[in-house]
């Protein structure tokens, strides 16, 4: 299937020894040991500037190896630069050309290391560079002008020329930064089978869950240090992401890929100092208290959820935003301790809101902890047929609610309006 | 496009521009003060290549004519050459080596090499090719030091420190002439850019050197164009940048050096000629360097034809046709990539 693409033979790692790289005075990244074995795709993700892409110029001189070794079989900064181009190929950041190559051209250069000194393209070159165009989609632009080309049509084509090199080793950088969904997902297929054709793939990514869909292992770049690659799963925390990127984000796996999927929340610095915040309880799952959930953590609230079920959206919220909860097995219900400790969560709040949730057996006990607590209550949406599966034990409890005095709320604005009264009341 | 097309189309500019360069010659060589019919250049070169030449107007054609002519062709196809090399090192459209202050740099390196060794024979034929080849080649590492900032060479200082350069090595040469009376007619005028008074010899002397300095560009044309990728896409793909960046400045740096040496300052030529042969024959350099040397060639002779007829008898340096030409060029080129942007 990679046909010409992967020379044959034995597949070649990419091995950083206790590397530092930077420009000049400048060291941007420190001690990096990590490898990348044949058939392996790495992908390196990290904070704008953290060195991502100094550590793979490094590679092609384009950054200085200031401490320790990059290695390729040989250690690369010893190769002559034409071994090392029929060793290595990248895919740099795409910058527009302004020389009116054609694209045929353009993707020819890349054969340049092949080719002896007084050599025009052999016909096995021709072979090569007609089906790199063919896998990159680039072969209908064979005769256009590059300078002519969009950013997405550039960016294949670099793709393109970098593979024409028959590399063992092949570095990406963002290389699908400019493509439309379909061509993005076509590039990273055709990467993916090269790397499990035998090529040693390291790739700088700034999509969290494209890298996590697409690599073997990632490894994160941030503040000057490398973490060692891990399995997507195990590098992308939601409490990694927070501490690197300082965003909280939702981290599941996605049903339809089976990877990681990243929702980003909000972002750490987004949310307000806490001075003014208050204890806000809420009675949520299934999604629907996510929303009010992150507008209280932006507002600098601290939020108690009760006890939810792990694998709930509501609970993988409340899990991205550091709010309190009392955390089932999936399906599971909640026994004595789990009462106990949401009752207990519940008396220290100011005001508890009831969010539209359907109320069934397993969920009850934190309507039970809410009505049951004394706190001033807020009442979203209606109690209905349709929400009560617990045989009327919720509609009874929401009529005592609201006999006792509890507000009723029409939307989360509603909600957030009447939070603001019951503190202003509390004083 | 399939290969055997593409060289055959090759082949076809390539012999179409030397057709048009002989036909150049010949017309460079048949009108002048004294006008002679295109056959009668034809014979008597003939008749001096079988050795019966004789006649005045045999003699004026092969001692007078026919070495000014070639000059100009060769003093073109030297400076046609340098521009490309130039324009694809800096991937910078606007370099030549009058406006990188590379032709200033050889106008003084000679200056001083004629002023300290004196005119002898020796001095005027080896003297000056050296000291212009180190002048344009100091001239030239001076501009690209100036112009870079942490290793990047910024395309508009790049041409500001040229031009700045430029006159500041004008100036000393200037300079350097009021001290050595003697020469400064003759070095003034030749500074100005003239083909007047040349003869066999600046044409062997302008060949060999053109043929040496040829050498790198055309056996290294694929990493020319790798070059236009930028320093950092062209060593991913393979090129010994920093090596041959150093051996291609020098090979530019040689011919300019030749093409001075013969002739003084001749403007804009080099940044004209690749311009156009690119718009024709696109920016790679196997066909990109000969067409534009032949063109270059073309050019100069024909501006050295207008040179000597405009105000016949009177000659002017064929730097200031250029000049008249190439300035107004220049301009509209800058404000072409200002509107551009």
């Amino acid at each position: 299937m990679n046909g010409r693409l992967i020379p044959p033979g034995d597949g070649v790692p990419l091995c950083f020894r206790r590397v530092s790289v930077g420009y000049g005075d400048r060291t941007v990244v420190r001690e990096a040991s990590f490898d990348v074995r044949p058939g392996e795709f790495v992908g390196l993700v990290g904070p704008n500037g953290a060195g991502k892409s100094t550590l793979l110029r490094a590679v092609t001189g384009g950054a200085e190896v200031k401490t320790g070794d990059i290695t390729a079989g040989d250690s690369v900064v010893r190769l002559h630069e034409r071994e090392r181009a029929r060793l290595i190929g990248v895919v740099p950041q795409s910058q527009p050309s302004v020389f009116a190559f054609t694209a045929r051209a353009f993707v020819e250069m890349g054969r340049h290391a092949h080719l002896g000194r007084l050599e025009s393209l052999r016909p096995e070159d021709h072979a090569v560079v007609g089906e790199v165009m063919e896998r990159t989609d680039t072969a209908r632009l064979a005769d256009e002008r590059v300078d002519e080309l969009s950013g997405g049509d550039l960016q294949r084509l670099t793709l393109a020329q970098a593979l024409a090199q028959q590399p063992r080793v092949l570095l990406l950088d963002e290389p699908t930064s400019h493509l439309d969904l379909n061509h993005a997902l076509q590039v990273l297929d055709l990467v993916r089978s090269l790397a499990d054709g035998g090529m040693a793939v390291l790739g700088v990514f700034h999509d969290l869950g494209i890298a996590a869909r697409y690599a073997d292992r990632i490894s994160i770049v941030a503040e000057g240090g490398v973490l060692p690659p891990r399995a997507p799963a195990e590098a992308l925390d939601a409490a990694t992401i927070s501490q690197v990127f300082g965003v909280r984000a939702v981290v599941r796996t996605d049903p339809v890929t089976g990877t990681v999927a990243i929702t980003p929340v909000l972002r750490g610095e987004d949310i307000a100092r806490a001075e003014s915040g208050m204890r806000v309880g809420l009675v949520c799952g299934s999604g629907t208290g996510a929303s009010l959930m992150r507008q209280l953590v932006l507002a600098g609230h601290s939020v108690a959820c009760g006890a939810l079920n792990r694998g709930d959206v509501d609970q993988a919220v409340a899990e991205a935003l550091g709010a309190r909860l009392v955390e089932l097995p999936p399906f599971g219900e909640m026994d004595e301790t789990a009462v106990a400790e949401v009752a207990e969560s519940f008396s220290e709040v100011c005001c508890i809101v009831v969010c539209p949730t359907p109320f069934g057996r397993a969920n009850l006990p934190n309507l039970h902890a809410a009505v049951t607590s004394g706190r001033p209550l807020i009442l979203m949406g209606d109690m209905g047929p349709d929400r009560d599966f617990a045989g009327g034990e919720a509609r009874r409890l929401w009529n005592e609610a609201v006999s006792h005095g509890a507000v009723q709320a029409r939307s989360e604005a509603d909600a957030l309006v009447e939070l603001e009264r019951c503190r202003a009341e509390k004083g | 496009m399939t290969a055997s097309s593409e060289r055959n189309r090759h082949a076809l500019t390539l012999v179409g521009l030397t057709i048009a360069l002989a036909a150049a010659i010949i017309v460079g060589v048949a009108f002048g003060a004294v006008s002679l019919p295109p056959g009668e250049v034809l014979g008597a070169v003939s008749r001096s290549l079988s050795g019966h030449g004789s006649t005045l107007a045999d003699a004026l054609v092969v001692d007078l004519r026919l070495p000014r002519v070639l000059l100009a062709a060769l003093v073109g196809a030297s400076l046609a050459l340098a521009g490309v090399l130039y324009q694809a090192l800096f991937k910078n459209p606007l370099a030549d080596p009058y406006i990188l202050g590379v032709s200033s740099g050889a106008g003084l390196g000679a200056t001083l090499s004629l002023s300290l060794l004196g005119t002898s024979y020796l001095a005027r034929a080896a003297g000056v090719p050296l000291g212009a080849f180190a002048g344009a080649l100091l001239t030239m590492l001076l501009v690209v030091r100036l112009a870079s900032r942490r290793g990047r060479l910024d395309p508009t200082s790049l041409l500001l420190a040229g031009i700045a350069i430029s006159y500041t090595l004008s100036a000393v040469t200037s300079f350097v002439l009021v001290f050595d009376r003697e020469s400064m007619t003759s070095v003034v005028y030749w500074m100005m850019g003239g083909l007047g008074n040349r003869s066999w010899g600046h044409v062997t002397t302008l060949g060999a050197m053109l043929a040496a300095g040829s050498m790198v560009p055309l056996l290294f044309h694929r990493e020319l164009d790798l070059m236009l990728l930028g320093d950092e896409r062209a060593g991913q793909l393979g090129v010994a940048v920093e090596r041959f960046k150093l051996l291609a400045l020098g090979s530019a740096s040689l011919v300019v050096a030749g093409a001075v040496s013969v002739s003084g300052l001749i403007g804009f030529v080099g940044l004209m000629t690749p311009h156009m042969v690119r718009l024709v024959v696109g920016p790679r350099h196997r066909l990109l360097l000969p067409a534009s040397a032949l063109a270059g060639a073309i050019v100069l002779v024909v501006a050295d034809l207008l040179a000597r007829i405009v105000l016949a008898p009177v000659e002017i340096p064929v730097g200031i046709v250029t000049a008249l030409a190439g300035g107004p060029f220049f301009v509209w080129l800058l404000v072409r990539k200002e509107r551009s942007r």
